[in-house]
């Protein structure tokens, strides 16, 4: 069956091209998706965007995506909401600058050594709560945020607390643009990873445990051994992740393991639609782009900025649950035009 | 016989944890003084309530709220906009009746409103989901209640401002003096209305028809809709008692907690601990739990430091979830959520 399904996906790829093909097969990704990515990467360039604080929103946009990203690789595809997400990432900050503050590591290296802490720690809290009810991973990875986010606050000693850990940038220049490039390449890197690990035997094995347990279990899959590797692999992204911050932001406070950063990133992965992964780069960068403009422009009204994202947010879950990723599919699914339909849809 | 029985019974996990409960709270209020006990129940009495109205909507909706905090937030709100006009005409024209119920009347229109709230929470967000498609419905209605939560905090913010809105007292007076303990007389009453509340709302789920309803439909939805439980008034009622019990937790510990937009998110925390503790949808062992919960609360800042609440108990409930995950008394309805 799967020799079948990959022998069709090589027998398209010859009449594509040799270009489309890899881009279809090799990048996982659709010529239009492959303009709006030129287009991100150019944007820095260009004029109304090229300001700093502009490269700081994209960076920031950026690295929410990536967030989604991960996010949905556990949310969409298995079903468990890793609602203490940002706790990975903080761990992952930390460790990279307590690392690199006091034994001098290489903020290049910390990254690994964040991801890799990162992923102990959700390997640990996975092996502990995966095999209950979904509904308890999500509560005890929020527990263990606020607990993270305590230590961050209490261990003074190694932290330096509520007044900020210092920790070195990885670049020297002040700015923001190859941080944006770098960002954006961990983005793609991040996406390939997943979209790989999705399309292979064992994303079909993810798949089937979020769709029906029961029946994945009757089929001789182990549910807990498939969610224990997909929420390392997740937490992994996240603690990677959470390296590239500390090195960018250059100050680490505990806030930075709060529920609603969280929120945050939870909010880009389900507007951006369940189990599609690139809905995150497509949702993540505009949407962060248009609550900052919001957030700067409406300063006599603090907290409008969230308001509108926690209606988005209820909305979308109500009518819409498909998110953003299902709307581009229905409408791109209409198009008649074989050559335009197979530049939106690959 | 009943000494048999109690042994028996303080043989099992449950038994064991609230006899340590015990020793732990005895010790404590001996070592460091009865404001420690004192302090422990009423925030235990409090908990009890939000913890209650989390497990019920649990048991009978399967929703995972996350929004409980806010409604507790919109309780304290109310009562603070209700009690100072109130107060302040009783400065102008003094009344002894008026100025021991003035309070009460702060504190039963908080219930009403959160009582009004959760029925237009059920009206707005539940019942459209639920029309739509009850697939995965524990994690969709859990991210919704995730939105509501953002919603409504930062509408407070953006409505009322951050500041902190608060009262001195409820209730003026001289201190009570036991065994030359000083105690707010706030603190007495406040603990003897969450005891109010709570027994008022076991009678209710115990022995009125409706409260055997709300029961019918936690254990067996589809059972329950045969024998012809109006379920979608179920569903509302139990909702808006949920968000009213926590909406009169809030407006009960304004004294305690000052209204601020994220002012629910510590009590959220404790009650979702509690719940866990006591498995998931039992309704009772999460008011035992709360006062355990509190216990701990209380002990923690007292002797490791403030801080360290939240560090605590998160990892006490990690290794309860090693050895004992439904909980210390286990969950009787466990079934209903496996659906």
């Amino acid at each position: 069956m799967n020799n079948k399904i990959n022998a069709i996906e090589n027998d398209t790829s010859k009449t594509n091209g040799v270009f489309l093909g890899f881009l279809k097969n090799g990048l996982h990704i659709t010529p239009a998706g492959l303009l709006g990515l030129v287009i991100l990467l150019l944007l820095p360039n260009i004029a109304p965007f090229n300001q700093e604080y502009m490269i700081r929103w994209l960076v920031m946009g950026t690295f929410i995506a990536a967030g989604a990203i991960a996010f949905d690789f556990t949310g969409g595809y298995i079903g468990i909401v890793n609602f203490g997400f940002h706790a990975f990432v903080g761990l992952g900050g930390y460790t990279s600058g307590i690392l690199a503050h006091r034994i001098g590591l290489s903020p290049w290296l910390g990254l690994f050594a964040g991801g890799i802490f990162a992923g102990a720690l959700g390997f640990v809290l996975g092996v502990l709560t995966l095999r209950l009810r979904g509904i308890y991973a999500a509560v005890v990875a929020w527990f263990v945020g606020l607990a993270l986010m305590g230590l961050a606050t209490k261990l003074v000693w190694l932290t330096r607390g509520p007044l900020g850990l210092r920790v070195d940038r990885l670049f020297d220049s002040p700015s923001n643009k190859p941080y944006y490039y770098l960002i954006f390449i961990i983005m793609m890197i991040v996406y390939l990873i997943t979209r790989k690990v999705v399309n292979s035997k064992i994303g079909l094995a993810f798949k089937a445990i979020g769709q029906n347990m029961e029946a994945a279990k009757t089929s001789g899959i182990n549910p807990f051994f498939y969610r224990v590797s997909n929420f390392t692999i997740s937490c992994t992204i996240a603690g990677f992740l959470g390296g590239f911050y500390a090195h960018y932001y250059g100050i680490l406070t505990p806030e930075l393991l709060h529920t609603t950063k969280t929120v945050e990133v939870l909010a880009v992965a389900y507007l951006a639609g369940r189990a599609s992964l690139w809905g995150g780069i497509a949702v993540g960068i505009p949407f962060v782009f248009f609550t900052e403009l919001m957030r700067s422009s409406l300063t006599e009204l603090p907290g409008l900025n969230l308001v509108f994202y926690g209606l988005m947010l209820v909305w979308v879950m109500i009518y819409y649950p498909g998110g953003f990723a299902m709307f581009y599919d229905s409408i791109t699914r209409k198009i008649k035009n074989t050559s335009l339909k197979r530049f939106f849809r690959g | 016989m009943l000494i048999k029985n109690i042994l028996a019974k303080s043989t099992t996990t449950a038994g064991v944890v609230v006899t340590i409960s015990i020793m732990v709270a005895l010790y404590s209020a001996y070592d460091k003084g009865l404001y420690l006990a004192v302090n422990t129940v009423v925030m235990g009495g409090m908990l009890a309530l939000m913890a209650l109205g989390l497990a019920l909507v649990f048991g009978v909706m399967n929703v995972a709220m996350f929004a409980h905090g806010e409604f507790f937030m919109i309780g304290s709100l109310s009562a603070f906009y209700i009690f100072p006009p109130i107060h302040e005409y009783l400065v102008e024209n003094p009344n002894a009746f008026l100025s021991m119920i003035a309070p009460l009347i702060a504190i039963l229109g908080a219930l009403l409103i959160g009582m009004v709230v959760g029925v237009i929470v059920e009206k707005l967000v539940f019942s459209p989901l639920r029309k739509r498609s009850t697939d995965n419905w524990v994690m969709n209605s859990f991210l919704l209640t995730v939105g509501l939560s953002v919603i409504l905090i930062n509408g407070h913010q953006l409505v009322f401002g951050t500041e902190s809105k608060t009262i001195v007292r409820y209730w003026s007076g001289r201190p009570l003096n036991i065994y030359d303990v000083y105690i707010a007389r706030d603190r007495i009453i406040t603990l003897f209305l969450s005891g109010i509340a709570v027994l008022l709302f076991w009678l209710f789920i115990k022995y009125s028809r409706t409260g055997r309803s709300i029961r019918a439909v936690s254990q067996d939805e589809k059972g329950a809709l045969i024998v012809g439980i109006n379920l979608t008034g179920i569903q509302m009622l139990t909702m808006s008692l949920s968000c009213g019990l926590a909406a009169y937790a809030g407006a009960c510990l304004l004294f305690l907690y000052p209204s601020y937009p994220t002012v629910g998110i510590e009590p959220l925390y404790l009650a979702w601990f509690v719940v866990i503790l006591a498995g998931l949808g039992n309704i009772m062992g999460a008011v035992v739990c709360a006062f355990i919960v509190s216990l701990l609360k209380v002990v923690t800042e007292a002797y490791v430091g403030s801080g360290w609440e939240y560090i605590v108990p998160s990892a006490l409930i990690m290794l309860m979830l090693v050895f004992k995950p439904s909980g210390i008394f286990g969950s009787a309805v466990r079934g209903v959520h496996e659906q």
